[in-house]
């Protein structure tokens, strides 16, 4: 059989994503209670932000209008973890059943094909109101606008999505060697809260462990700065989308070596 | 006919943690490096042609599972060889998984919230299947089941029973060379079993694929398989036709007596005068399975005759049900 190309896989994800959005639309009420709810998740994380900065008028030198970039850069490069990823939440108890067993049946890629049952349409207003927030912030800093500013801006929103996947991948394939994952999981996803604050504001030695260990880091504030500040611009912030290659590569693996080491529950 | 499956003398073992009790053992374990290595397919071999169908039996725990999950490449054997459709499973899993089908009777495969048919269009594109193949393949359960009742549901609104059928279905979509079948019958009503088991055949029938059945349900043995093969605690215990098997223990058939009295009491009193039979009582019969090498049933029965007054009797030949039971219980000698 030959090897299946990326147009194949994109192919078989628009079809399972039709026939998944036709599926959830058929439960209006869970849907727009849904809808309801992620709305109001989104107003109140922003209420609380604003409170802060009615407090304080500026956070280690990052003025209202620049922390307010920085949170809806965070917003956008956490929607793709959440809308084709979601899955990962359900791994452990896959795991746990034996369940996880039935994905291991399909003549295609199995990381692909897990995830691709899951598409959380939740995910696309905390896009927009992102997208909106950026675009406010953006202006009221007067950027200015450029091809090559946007080219960057959504350059850095990519390798910033692909670092908290890949995050979230690695937590979850913990799972295939311990029971309770969840903690994992759970841990790294009340760390990606701190993303949306400048690095600086933390002591040397969480600004060490949020840029090299748990790079929540390369969220918001390192791609942030490209278009914030382009004077002072770390190398690290350059070197952000290789290292999101480089660190989803490494989470794809480590998620496959665990799948493939896994061998079911008896049945 | 060539060998669509060649397994030679695999052995598989895990390594198990040897668990303490209580807390304080749960702790003592994290820091514990006391393995014991478990056989849990212990050097099996058997070869296995292009449309056979084969019941693939064994106590719970015996290894079945195991076997099934080196056949179709999730797990690799620690020693021997495997060939499935002339390729190694563990070292081509993707390209292994698009010439089998697997069923768990307990497991849906298909999308849950999906249609069956919407399930079928998904199935159709990762298998490549092509249209025509597609449509050959509908006419051909079209003139098996009642695909109307079943096309346009969402999975999750079926009954067990509809779930199964699907399941069955979407595994032969693609027209795979084997189906694994882990207990399809399971939890199902009698026509409901009755239905699985003509469709299983005529799909066998029809496409020449080959069958690997686990099952507990002898009923589906006795309906489906020409050959069985046997294992308990990993190792194989019987490889034959299904006529033989029944011949393997000599000729065994069970006289069943009514008596006037304490039943127990007597079945416990022709246990003791026949101590090579086995003897079971329930409320309305004593039954003695007969071994005609040792006695003859009408010697039994004159035996019998001549300490109770029998009020009543039947004679049965031997179901394939006993003579697994007694496989798995006494083992072969």
């Amino acid at each position: 059989m030959k090897r299946k190309t990326p147009g194949f896989y994109l192919r078989i994800y628009a079809k399972i994503l039709a026939q998944d959005l036709k599926s959830k639309m058929s439960y209006r009420a869970d849907f727009i209670i849904s809808t309801i709810g992620m709305i109001c998740t989104n107003i109140a994380g922003f209420i609380s932000f604003w409170i802060l900065f009615r407090n304080f008028p500026s956070v280690a030198g990052w003025n209202y209008y620049e922390m307010l970039f920085l949170y809806g850069f965070s917003l956008v490069s956490l929607t793709p973890v959440q809308c084709f990823f979601d899955n990962n939440w359900s791994l452990r108890s896959y795991v746990y059943s034996g369940d996880f067993i039935k994905y291991c049946f399909r003549p295609i890629n199995l990381f692909f094909y897990y995830q691709s049952e899951v598409f959380d349409i939740k995910g696309l207003g905390q896009f927009a109101f992102g997208i909106g927030t950026i675009a406010y912030a953006w202006s009221k800093l007067g950027l200015g606008f450029t091809p090559l500013m946007l080219l960057k801006l959504m350059i850095f929103l990519f390798s910033a999505s692909l670092i908290m996947i890949a995050l979230q991948n690695a937590a979850a394939a913990t799972c295939f060697w311990i029971q309770n994952s969840f903690y994992v999981l759970d841990l790294v996803t009340r760390f990606k809260d701190y993303a949306k604050y400048p690095v600086t504001i933390f002591s040397p030695v969480f600004r060490f462990l949020f840029t090299f260990v748990m790079p929540i880091a390369f969220i918001a504030y390192y791609p942030s700065i490209v278009i914030l500040r382009p004077q002072e611009v770390p190398l690290l912030s350059w070197l952000s989308p290789v290292i999101a290659l480089v660190f989803f590569f490494c989470s794809y693996k480590f998620w496959m070596y665990g799948a493939t080491r896994y061998s079911g529950t008896g049945s | 006919m060539a060998n669509i499956i060649e397994i030679k003398n695999i052995t598989k073992e895990f390594k198990v943690l040897n668990r303490r009790e209580g807390l304080m053992g749960s702790i003592k374990d994290l820091f514990s490096g006391n393995y014991t290595t478990v056989r849990a397919v212990d050097n099996i071999s058997m070869n296995i042609e292009q449309g056979e169908i084969v019941g693939y039996l064994g106590p719970n725990g015996a290894g079945k599972s195991t076997t099934i999950k080196m056949m179709t490449g999730i797990l690799e054997p620690t020693s021997g060889e495997i060939l499935v459709n002339g390729s190694i499973p563990y070292r081509n899993r993707t390209r292994n998984a698009g010439e089998i089908g697997v069923v768990f009777g307990q497991r849906s495969q298909l999308w849950w919230a999906l249609p069956l048919v919407e399930s079928f269009k998904l199935l159709k594109e990762i298998y490549e299947v092509s249209d025509a193949d597609y449509e050959e393949m509908l006419a051909l359960y079209r003139s098996l089941v009642d695909m109307d009742a079943l096309l346009h549901k969402p999975v999750r609104q079926m009954s067990l029973g509809q779930r199964t059928l699907s399941d069955i279905l979407a595994a032969f979509l693609h027209n795979p060379k084997i189906v694994f079948l882990d207990e399809p019958t399971i939890g199902l009503d009698v026509s409901m079993k009755a239905k699985i088991r003509t469709l299983i055949q005529a799909l066998n029938k029809k496409k020449n694929t080959t069958v690997i059945l686990t099952t507990h349900d002898m009923g589906d043995v006795d309906a489906l398989c020409q050959r069985i093969v046997i294992i308990d605690k990993g190792k194989m215990l019987y490889d034959n036709d299904i006529e033989h098997l029944k011949g393997f223990f000599g000729s065994y058939r069970t006289l069943k007596i009514r008596t006037d009295g304490d039943m127990a009491q007597i079945a416990e009193e022709i246990r003791h005068a026949l101590p090579w039979a086995s003897v079971a009582a329930d409320d309305h019969w004593i039954s003695v399975l007969v071994d005609e090498e040792k006695a003859t049933v009408m010697e039994v029965l004159a035996k019998l005759q001549q300490a109770y007054t029998i009020r009543d009797m039947q004679l049965e030949e031997i179901s394939t049900e006993e003579v697994i039971k007694k496989i798995y219980e006494e083992g072969v000698q």
